[in-house]
């Protein structure tokens, strides 16, 4: 009796975590839902930076900006780490941080000394557990980063990279290509290139709206007035495209953690589906077995007394 | 002049669009719209040529018939093209919420910051010109 009580009672605790696992999985089901939704209605701003670049482009020429300048020997880097506060989101935050230390290595190899700055606990934690000190860290972005957060972070870079605190800003997030399709990237946010000022995203989705959005806008050229004139317009815009990418790469690390927690729990009520089958046939043989031999001793006890 | 392509007709109605890197805010049909340009205040009628903008810290105002709509906003860009005026901000705050003594409070910070250098000297400037556009439209 003892073997199938121990059975049954670990079935209930699979039950148990099954129902965690399942609730977790609709909350960031939920989650990501929203998540996403803030992400589409956060690319109107890049679609009509990006237009408003285009229109100019045409008029303005070269820009120089101190954030586009390349800078030919970076001797210092940053590199921020954008991790999850939570765990249990699969395989998010390892890719995110595996990503970050491969960065690292080659910056170290290359002879630039770089520092650090993390999102998330995830990150902390890990970077804590290989002796590093990030110079900064954050934990108030949870599902939902705000611009208003996000701006005050962008406006230190940019103030960094001006003074020449910093030669380059890397960022290691992971990025949103389409449902089913999240990987871990470096990018180098500054200096920033000009193709970049007006570029929406990279993704095929994008693509493809832009080239809706260029086809329609076929034909001669609106007649714009400046106030004050195109090239000036222009050297505004570049510091706001680099904070809006800089936001970007956070609503892409929400919604990309939310995706990860959402397969991860799936995968984890899936796998307690099987481990509850499988403990209720292995309980079922063993009360059976019991039976078995409990008959058994009752017809040997029969058999004795005859 | 090719006048073609610019939109005389000046019975047509006003879109404005406020868009901040969040969402787009505000997406309405509006009579009047007057935009805080970098150097003063820019009103919109419907017909109006087409413009790409730089915007200061200000007052956006919306009118349709006699209702009047208020926002603070944060610079950012305007474009203004077949009767759509778009705006582009980091933030826009409908006047309502801009709080006087935040404000103030925000124009003593501003006031108080030691700038040395060039950089400094017009992040300050800035600085006290956005709290001064808020505590205009907070004491409006």
């Amino acid at each position: 009796m003892a073997k199938a009580r121990a059975i049954v009672k670990r079935r209930k605790a699979v039950q148990n975590i099954k129902k965690i696992t399942r609730t977790m999985e609709l909350i960031a089901t939920a989650k990501f839902k929203k998540a996403l939704d803030r992400a589409t209605e956060a690319e109107a701003y890049t679609r009509k930076i990006a237009e408003l670049v285009a229109d100019l482009g045409a008029t303005a020429g070269d820009v120089s900006h101190p954030l586009l300048q390349d800078r030919p020997e970076p001797k210092k880097s940053l590199l921020l780490v954008l991790t999850s506060n939570r765990g249990l989101a699969g395989g998010y935050n390892g890719n995110v941080l595996r990503a970050a230390t491969r960065a690292l290595t080659d910056a170290n190899t290359d002879g630039i000394s770089v520092s650090t700055e993390v999102a998330g606990r995830r990150g902390i934690v890990f970077l804590k557990y290989r002796g590093l000190t990030p110079d900064a860290t954050y934990t108030q972005f949870e599902d939902k980063p705000q611009f208003d957060e996000v701006e005050p972070i962008a406006d230190k870079y940019i103030g960094m990279f001006l003074r020449g605190e910093i030669d380059r800003l890397d960022v290691a997030y992971t990025r949103f290509i389409n449902a089913a399709r999240q990987t871990a990237v470096v990018d180098t946010l500054l200096p920033m290139s000009v193709a970049q000022v007006g570029q929406v995203v990279e993704s095929v989705r994008h693509a493809k709206q832009a080239e809706m959005s260029k086809s329609t806008r076929k034909g001669e050229p609106v007649p714009y007035e400046f106030l004050p004139d195109a090239a000036s317009i222009l050297e505004e815009i570049v510091p706001v495209s680099f904070k809006v990418r800089l936001f970007k790469t956070f609503l892409d690390a929400a919604v990309s953690e939310q995706i990860s927690r959402m397969v991860a729990m799936r995968g984890a009520t899936e796998n307690a589906d099987e481990m509850i089958k499988a403990l209720s046939r292995l309980y079922n043989r063993a009360r059976q077995s019991q039976i078995t031999g409990e008959l058994a001793e009752i017809i040997g006890g029969a058999a004795a007394l005859e | 002049m090719s006048t073609g392509t610019i939109s005389t007709d000046t019975s047509h109605q006003l879109k404005c669009v406020v868009v901040t890197p969040e969402k787009t805010l505000f997406d309405e049909a509006v009579e009047f719209v007057a935009l805080p340009a970098f150097d003063g205040e820019l009103g919109i009628c419907p017909g109006h040529t087409p413009v790409i903008a730089r915007l200061g810290y200000g007052e956006l105002r919306t009118r349709v018939g006699a209702t009047i709509k208020r926002y603070f906003i944060d610079g950012g860009f305007a474009q203004i093209r077949d009767n759509v005026v778009t705006v582009l901000t980091s933030r826009a705050i409908p006047a309502a919420l801009v709080s006087g003594p935040a404000a103030a409070t925000e124009l003593a910070t501003a006031q108080a910051r030691t700038a040395k250098t060039d950089l400094e000297q017009a992040e300050k400037a800035k600085a006290i010109s956005r709290a001064r556009a808020l505590f205009r439209i907070a004491s409006h």
